[in-house]
């Protein structure tokens, strides 16, 4: 088990994530930590906002949005299938989206989802990683569902604070 | 709204917690706060998936049960949240429990907690709230508060085993 060592490191990270009071602090922190523990170069998390039907994510600060239609590339599908998806040659694959790296410059090789379920099996999220050496295999699958899991409930805490404080 | 801060410190002050024991007492109390019941205890599927227990019940010690027996071993069968404001007259409620500690169950909520790869891995019972009987909104709470401490209960029980 490859990923013995990183459930411990989990219980760190949750009392660290905990201290979050909002989504703009927390999400970075989840990021950062889900590319360690799972040795990929870049970890994306979109939120899924279903009113609008639209996915959200916040750049590296934290701040700044950027809004993408829910069923644009491989997140999208995560969101229909409601199932982690594993892509390791992501420009070959007839769905992915190369709209981002365009803008970016940065540019993906292979890449890993897992969707984000709330407390009544919605999706409300989109956990992402991307390159990682040698692709993603069945493990990786495996620690990102868990992972995905276990900020849930962090992340439904936080988003319905939020919306309460719009009302 | 001020649920949600008191969730939220919870959550913070269970994080600090070593010991699943210690982290289950913690949690009895937060579920039974938040709904206003008398008495939670915290049922966890064994290793083997064949028994219930509980590692500490308000009032009663140690309970076994197997997975089919009872309100909550139907909770577990069904996976879904079960909400019994009459239970002397619900076949599926175990009286021997009552007998055996003093303690009456007037009215009784379940919600099961699942895991990551969506198995029930324990569930959450509350007996006797004040005055009232459970309604939905106690069930839709408590559905929130089970999934928010099922990553931390799934990750202590890993680490145990």
């Amino acid at each position: 088990m490859k990923y013995t060592d990183s459930y411990i490191k989990l219980a760190n990270f949750g009392r660290e994530l905990l201290e979050k009071k909002s989504l703009s602090e927390g999400l970075p922190h989840i990021a950062r930590y889900a590319k360690e523990l799972i040795d990929a170069r870049r970890c994306s998390i979109y939120m899924y906002d279903r009113e609008n039907d639209e996915l959200w994510t916040t750049l590296a600060d934290g701040i700044e949005k950027i809004v993408i239609p829910s069923n644009k590339g491989i997140v999208g599908n995560t969101i229909r299938e409601e199932k982690p998806l594993i892509v390791n040659d992501a420009y070959s694959h007839p769905n992915f989206h190369s709209g981002i790296d365009e803008e970016s410059g940065y540019v993906t090789v292979n890449l890993i989802t897992a969707p984000i379920f709330n407390s009544t099996r919605d999706v409300i999220g989109v956990l992402q990683l991307i390159n990682k050496n040698g692709g993603f295999d069945d493990e990786d699958v495996k620690f990102m569902v868990f992972f995905a899991h276990y900020v849930s409930g962090f992340l439904e805490l936080i988003s319905k604070y939020q919306r309460a404080e719009k009302k | 709204m001020k649920k949600f801060d008191q969730i939220a410190e919870f959550g913070q002050k269970l994080m600090t917690l070593k010991n699943t024991e210690h982290a289950l007492e913690l949690i009895s109390d937060e579920a039974k706060s938040l709904v206003h019941a008398d008495r939670c205890s915290i049922f966890i599927v064994d290793k083997e998936d064949t028994m219930l227990w509980t590692k500490l019940s308000d009032g009663i010690g140690r309970i076994v049960i197997s997975l089919d027996s009872g309100i909550v071993g139907d909770t577990y069968t069904k996976k879904e949240p079960q909400i019994v404001n009459n239970p002397y007259e619900d076949k599926r409620f175990l009286q021997s429990i009552d007998k055996k500690s003093g303690y009456k169950t007037e009215n009784m909520i379940t919600v099961p907690i699942f895991d990551s790869k969506r198995n029930v891995m324990g569930i959450i019972q509350l007996l006797n709230k004040s005055r009232f009987d459970f309604d939905i909104e106690d069930l839709e709470m408590l559905t929130f508060f089970a999934n928010y401490v099922s990553g931390s209960l799934e990750l202590a029980i890993l680490k145990e085993n």
